[in-house]
């Protein structure tokens, strides 16, 4: 089967006989390195057909890096990597494939103006002509192939759903039918990728009962998830990563989930916190039963002078919504926002920052910067109104001005202030966003993932920037998954859960693994409460 | 309460009876673009009884042809995410080459081999326009603007914007050719011509490769999404290549056709066609920004576009209002194809 470059090892199929069977993907001491990152640092893997595995670690410990280079997106610096006892080198998405390596990725990978059939069945055809086009539709086996997929995920097979454009389809069958189209060819391995993070309780359930036959059957399954009560429900083995190395492994059923997460969590017990400021006695910022639909509702919190207050949550927690909202990037359709005592409307960017409100988006690179402009465009971009002289143009001397006081408070590394701002590291990016939010003089401050993509020291300085400016009296909330981030620098943390606020935290001296379980709970209900 | 709600597998929601029938247009836009022909053959039928002649059909037939020719290369582009300003130049250029050589050198050549020369010479602009637009990486509205103007220069240059004087006999007598004779009332005589047949077998050729080869999907998939197509192993470089052929090929079959249909041309004629033919191809439903479009969508909107050129000044519209009403007919059509994908 694996044509090209596969030398049979006879010594590995030796030492494999003592086991049950030989597993069907080993992966041994892979190492891979993104510039000065050491990504991974030696992991060591083993699949076998017909097992389920949880391969779990917080964001940035290298799961996604693990799994790329399993389906072939990415080469491995150092290691090798073994199917079905043969080694492969070379490794390309279409030699996974044909391996029977399947990924169902985060993005699903899914075309949105192609039909549901299409979407699942075409690449086998692709496969099958080896890439090239010219050859015609089998639309009988196009369609035998598509039922047979959709009929294993439990979706309808009737004309209509199938001749649907999936762009037209709500994301939790969109999932679905990427992993139809993963197993609706020959997969030995399906890897999936989070693929709980958009569905429902009972789409959860559909979903394990799908895996629970691809099982039976004697295909591997892989997740990667953090979710912990998913793997407690189903089962099988766990992976847990940290740092680029894999840190513990073992069957599920026998270990707690406070193990997991301590685990997952476990080196941080002694965590600088940098806060110490004294928060101020009124109401800055009220927010009452602000609610956006399909994002959150029923949101509700105050935040003080000087105060620090963090938001967290899975991703489809609603937190990401939260935050747009507050910027009246996307806004809410309901509730009050009071500042000052003043009621204010969010509804555009403009509003947000008319009312003094900062915003640094969680995305600098599409959402905040114009990379290829200079680094002082960048910083005034929010003020330019402002900086206008007499006959309407934009003062070059009080940008000027304004960029290099900026550049100098917030320590931002720059060679000249006319350098395109992609020419800066992300820690120095990054600071820039923060200039630029400073540059409206915000009463409150509101920073998604501020330290997402930032090298330590960056950090470092970061937060002392957040806690000085909190110390001044403006209110800051931080809305991020960086859970260490939130204990250091937060008064107190907001978890969210599909879309509501369901449980606030005093930060002080408040254990990582605690947050965790509450942002990672299920409600009781079962439901989307 | 809940704020959310639960979707349903297929998530269309129908509301009233109208979103109803709006949505029904959405899923097959070439069905609004019928309903537009009927619009607008009822309200001059109604204005002028005249219209309804047989004659009136086949002289819409017969003005198609080179539209639709060029609508069908327009289309397979547009599916693909790509743009086409050079169809009309390439049509020009080959119209111009075919034509004077054929009759200086060749002219007891017959018409398939001149058809198939121009679609062959077509085609290797088109391969060029591939692939300036996939190693240039730049927008292929820019490229093709440029390659229309290189051409345009070439031939300006050359001759200038004298007619054809001669054209070959076999051009000539496929011009005249007849499919269909039909005496009307008046005593006059309706034909229809043979060469409309070129475009109905384009458009099944077309249908054909959109519908039933690996190419016509890839098509799709890359128009949909080029970084998710690729990462699914569709080669973007042949799909890009092969639409700007195609459509070149196609506009080289057209500039012959219509010098065969006309007799007096000039390689001009056809310039300032390109926003009709894009306004056509919208009309009947094709995405704008790629990925979408069916063959009987853009069939129909040349037929509506040729329609109101032809047949306005029937029910006593000045011309000068056939541009205002397209206009209005466009802007209808986005409002409503925009809206279904904002969903």
């Amino acid at each position: 089967m694996n044509s090209i470059g596969t030398i049979p090892k006879f010594s590995q199929v030796d030492a494999e006989a003592s086991q049950d069977e030989t597993p069907f993907l080993e992966v041994r001491g892979i190492h891979k390195r993104f510039g000065g990152v050491h990504a991974l640092r030696g992991i060591d893997l083993c699949i076998h057909p017909g097992q389920i595995y949880h391969l779990m670690g917080e964001n940035g410990c290298g799961k996604s890096t693990l799994i790329k280079i399993i389906s072939g997106a990415q080469p491995a610096d150092e290691g090798e990597i073994l199917i079905s006892g043969e080694k492969v080198s070379g490794l390309d998405p279409l030699g996974a494939l044909r391996n029977g390596i399947e990924t169902v990725y985060q993005d699903l990978s899914l075309l949105p103006n192609l039909t549901v059939t299409e979407n699942i069945a075409l690449s086998e055809q692709l496969v099958g002509a080896d890439g090239k086009l010219s050859r015609g539709l089998d639309l009988g086996k196009l369609k035998e192939t598509a039922t047979r997929a959709l009929k294993s995920v439990n979706l309808p097979t009737d004309a209509r759903f199938c001749s649907t454009e999936v762009s037209r389809l709500p994301i939790a069958t969109r999932q679905l039918i990427a992993i139809a189209r993963a197993i609706a060819s020959d997969a030995k391995l399906v890897i999936m990728d989070e693929p709980t993070a958009a569905l429902t309780k009972r789409e959860v359930d559909n979903l394990i009962e799908i895996v629970d036959q691809l099982r039976s059957r004697g295909v591997a399954v892989l997740f990667v998830t953090h979710k912990l009560d998913e793997v407690m429900s189903i089962g099988g083995h766990f992976i847990i990563m940290r740092d680029g190395e894999k840190v513990q492994e073992g069957d599920v059923a026998g270990h707690q989930k406070s193990d997991l997460s301590y685990w997952m969590t476990g080196r941080k017990i002694d965590v600088v916190r940098y806060r110490s400021t004294e928060i101020g006695e009124k109401d800055l910022l009220v927010v009452d039963g602000l609610k956006r639909r399909n994002a959150f509702a029923d949101v509700s919190f105050s935040l003080a002078h000087g105060e620090i207050i963090g938001v967290t949550g899975l991703l489809d927690s609603g937190r990401n919504e939260l935050a747009r909202a507050l910027a009246g990037v996307e806004p809410a359709d309901g509730g009050s926002v009071v500042l000052d005592g003043k009621t204010i409307h969010l509804r555009r960017p403009v509003d947000a920052i008319k009312e003094q409100i900062g915003y640094v988006p969680e995305d600098r690179l599409s959402e905040g910067l114009f990379l290829t402009k200079p680094i002082q465009s960048n910083i005034i971009a929010q003020i330019l109104d402002d900086l206008r002289d007499k006959m309407g143009m934009v003062s070059k001397l009080r940008s000027k001005k304004m960029a290099e006081r900026l550049v100098k408070d917030l320590q931002i590394v720059i060679a000249n202030l006319n350098d395109p701002v992609q020419s800066l590291s992300g820690g120095n990016q990054q600071r820039v966003l923060i200039g630029r939010g400073l540059t409206i003089v915000p009463k409150v401050f509101v920073l998604h993932g501020p330290t997402v993509g930032v090298d330590v020291g960056s950090k470092d300085t970061i937060f002392r920037i957040i806690q000085k400016l909190a110390s001044q009296g403006m209110g800051v909330i931080i809305v991020s998954d960086d859970l260490p981030e939130l204990l250091q620098n937060c008064d107190r943390i907001l978890v969210m859960r599909r879309g509501r606020v369901v449980e606030t935290f005093e930060a002080e001296n408040l254990e990582e693994n605690t947050l965790y379980q509450a942002m990672v709970a299920e409600n009781p209900t079962g439901k989307r409460s | 309460m809940s704020d959310f709600t639960i979707d349903s597998i297929n998530g269309e929601k129908s509301d009233s009876q109208i979103s109803r029938i709006a949505s029904w247009m959405i899923r097959y836009p070439p069905i609004f673009t019928l309903l537009l022909i009927v619009v607008v053959c009822v309200v001059i039928g109604t204005i002028s009884p005249e219209f309804w002649q047989i004659s009136n059909i086949f002289d819409i037939a017969r003005a198609s042809v080179v539209t639709g020719l060029f609508g069908l290369g327009f289309l397979v582009i547009l599916a693909a995410g790509g743009i086409d300003m050079s169809f009309a130049a390439i049509a020009g250029l080959m119209m111009y080459w075919i034509t004077t050589a054929v009759a200086a050198y060749m002219p007891w050549l017959p018409m398939p081999v001149i058809i198939l020369m121009a679609a062959l010479g077509g085609m290797i602009i088109g391969v060029g326009n591939g692939l300036l637009v996939h190693y240039l990486k730049a927008p292929a509205l820019i490229v093709t603007i440029g390659t229309q103007y290189v051409i345009h220069g070439f031939l300006l240059t050359f001759i200038g914007t004298e007619l054809f004087v001669n054209i070959p006999l076999s051009m000539e007598n496929f011009g005249k050719a007849e499919l269909m004779r039909v005496g009307t009332q008046s005593g006059s005589i309706a034909i229809l011509p043979a060469y409309v047949l070129v475009l109905v077998v384009a458009a099944l050729v077309t249908w054909w490769i959109l519908n039933r080869t690996l190419m016509g999907r890839a098509i799709f998939a890359v128009g949909g999404s080029a970084g998710i197509a690729e990462r699914l192993g569709y080669d973007h470089r042949k799909v890009q290549v092969f639409v700007f052929a195609y459509a070149g090929l196609l506009a080289g079959i057209a500039g012959v056709i219509h010098v065969a249909s006309n007799r007096l041309a000039n390689p001009f004629d056809l310039s300032g066609n390109e926003l009709n033919v894009i306004a056509a191809v919208v009309l009947g439903g094709a995405r704008i920004t790629g990925g979408g479009g069916t063959v009987i969508g853009a069939m129909l909107g040349v037929v509506l576009i040729t329609l109101v050129d032809n047949v306005l000044i029937l029910a006593g519209i000045p011309s000068t209002w056939q541009t205002f009403v397209i206009g209005c007919f466009i802007i209808l059509a986005g409002a409503l194809f925009a809206n279904s994908s904002n969903r």
